[in-house]
């Protein structure tokens, strides 16, 4: 009886289950390794020797790391500063690639990370949202579809055709979230990227995520170090430590590990 | 090896669309902000024209009278493509410091950063094209079979200036002193090109062995053709050597794109 509640109230809440076995994210044994130099210069020399001897250390950002998430799923990942998300992160958004291992994306990544990179100062808001739409590939007829929504969603009244070199940062960054939010992903990628703007805002953006993740077929990666946050919005959680992934499961139990004396 | 150059041809084919918008973002990006927006594109190369044209036909007085062309039409025919190719050789070596989110933030194949920052320059050359056959035309010059090897110049100046960037790009990515060292090269190569200057003067004043090494210059080479077909009237595969030489440094520039290419491509967004 109280499972059944239980199981109802995740279920209003929104996609808290995978819907099939089809793995979107896969990580194989991945690791991805920082070269560190000394200077310039040794970092200019070791580009042509094999041997290390120019490098004063080697960071794992990820450590022979491996897991797989299906379609549907919420997942977190959670760790403390340096652990290794951020990286895994870019591995799945494609800007990076692993130094070991294979990463398998399928699908339209959408990532709410880094809000207001990549905006140009010279040309309007308005410009800035189509030239997005362009370098993600997308059609006009698609762009035209989520132009008004994302401006409506932003609230920057006339200041959309303005250059945005006129903007505040929390205008660049409400854009950001705003154009991010429109389009409809195949997998949402968030980092942190809920602390935009006012409360107002920030309650908009929670709201927008919540819609987001009600498709079912969403799958959704998120990287926090609050567990507060990863409870509200993920049913499984992955606990990264120095590059590793020290636990895989269900999100209260994840963030119970995470928030407990770990030695 | 293949593998790879296939990897750089399909990556420029399937994002052609994108490719094609940011090129045209990278002009308006330039022109926004002055009321004339566009027209500053073309002003900057034009005065330059006009003030080496007044400098060097009326001050130096370098044409030769007995010339069967006029000096300006030669002097412009070398000029434009040159305005090209000084871009692709400044900028264009640094492509993807200018475009580091493309890299960074984005999901976007790095070769196609070249072909948009090309694409774009080559956009801005064409417009000066067109002011380059206006002032042949006022002059009248013929119209005839020689000058279909415009276009096609144009398309192979495209093609190499882009692989010359790709290269380049990934090694100043990874390291900025190779995009110091091009930028520092970009004023001699003016000077040294035979831009301003017929090549052949170099064999009669003794230094011939400087023309055997400019053979192996892809800007000279370019500079030539474009004057073989709008002056000299004369194919630019014509002379076997010339044309042979550039076709080694083309082969050369395309094996050590591609191999810089396998070797640094997925390093450059860790270093950038």
């Amino acid at each position: 009886m109280s499972f059944d509640a239980e199981e109802r109230l995740l279920e209003s809440l929104g996609p808290r289950v995978a819907v099939s076995d089809e793995p979107v994210v896969k990580f194989e044994h991945v690791t991805k390794t920082y070269k560190l130099y000394k200077n310039d210069r040794s970092r200019f020399l070791g580009l042509f020797s094999r041997n290390n001897k120019e490098l004063v250390g080697i960071v794992h950002a990820n450590n022979d790391l491996s897991f797989e998430i299906k379609k549907g799923e919420a997942v977190a990942l959670i760790g403390r500063n340096g652990a290794g998300k951020s990286t895994a992160l870019k591995m799945v958004t494609g800007v990076s690639y692993p130094t070991t291992g294979t990463v398998t994306v399928n699908g339209r990544v959408s990532a709410l990370l880094e809000l207001n990179a990549g905006f140009d100062g010279q040309l309007t808001g308005r410009e800035n949202l189509s030239l997005r739409s362009q370098v993600l590939g997308m059609s006009k007829k698609e762009y035209q579809e989520i132009e008004e929504r994302a401006i409506d969603f932003a609230e920057l009244g006339l200041y959309i055709d303005q250059p945005m070199k006129s903007y505040s940062s929390g205008m660049k960054a409400r854009l950001g979230f705003a154009f991010a939010a429109s389009i409809d992903p195949d997998i949402l990628v968030v980092d942190e990227a809920l602390s935009v703007g006012d409360k107002e805002f920030r309650k908009k953006c929670i709201n927008r995520m919540r819609e987001i993740m009600s498709n079912e077929n969403v799958t959704v990666l998120f990287v926090t170090h609050e567990s507060a946050a990863a409870q509200e919005f993920c049913t499984r959680g992955i606990v990264l430590s120095e590059g590793t992934k020290v636990f895989d499961g269900p999100i209260d139990d994840a963030v119970e590990y995470y928030e407990g004396p770990a030695d | 090896m293949f593998s790879t150059l296939a990897t750089i041809i399909k990556d420029n084919w399937q994002w052609r669309k994108q490719i094609g918008h940011l090129a045209i973002f990278e002009l308006m990006k330039q022109a926004r902000g002055a009321v004339l927006g566009w027209a500053w594109l073309a002003v900057k190369p034009i005065v330059f024209i006009v003030v080496f044209w007044f400098a060097l036909e009326i001050g130096l007085r370098a044409g030769s009278a007995d010339a069967a062309y006029p000096y300006f039409v030669w002097l412009v025919a070398g000029l434009i493509p040159w305005f090209y190719m000084s871009d692709m050789f400044s900028t264009g070596s640094d492509v993807l410091h200018r475009y580091s989110y493309l890299v960074n933030k984005v999901k976007f194949p790095l070769s196609g950063i070249s072909t948009l920052y090309s694409l774009s320059t080559l956009i801005v050359n064409a417009v000066l094209f067109v002011i380059l056959f206006v002032i042949y035309a006022a002059y009248g010059m013929p119209w005839d079979i020689y000058l279909i090897q415009v276009p096609i110049l144009m398309l192979l100046m495209f093609v190499f200036w882009d692989m010359f960037s790709i290269l380049t790009s990934q090694l100043s990515g990874i390291s900025k002193d190779f995009g110091q060292l091009m930028k520092a090269l970009s004023q001699p190569l003016f000077w040294l090109s035979g831009i301003l200057f017929n090549m052949n003067v170099l064999e009669t004043s003794g230094f011939g062995w400087a023309a055997n090494v400019m053979l192996f210059n892809p800007v000279t080479f370019f500079v030539t053709a474009f004057r073989d077909a709008l002056c000299d009237k004369r194919w630019f595969w014509e002379d076997p050597v010339f044309f042979g030489c550039f076709v080694a440094v083309f082969v050369a520039t395309l094996v050590s794109m591609v191999l810089v290419y396998r070797h640094f491509h997925e390093e450059v967004s860790d270093v950038l």
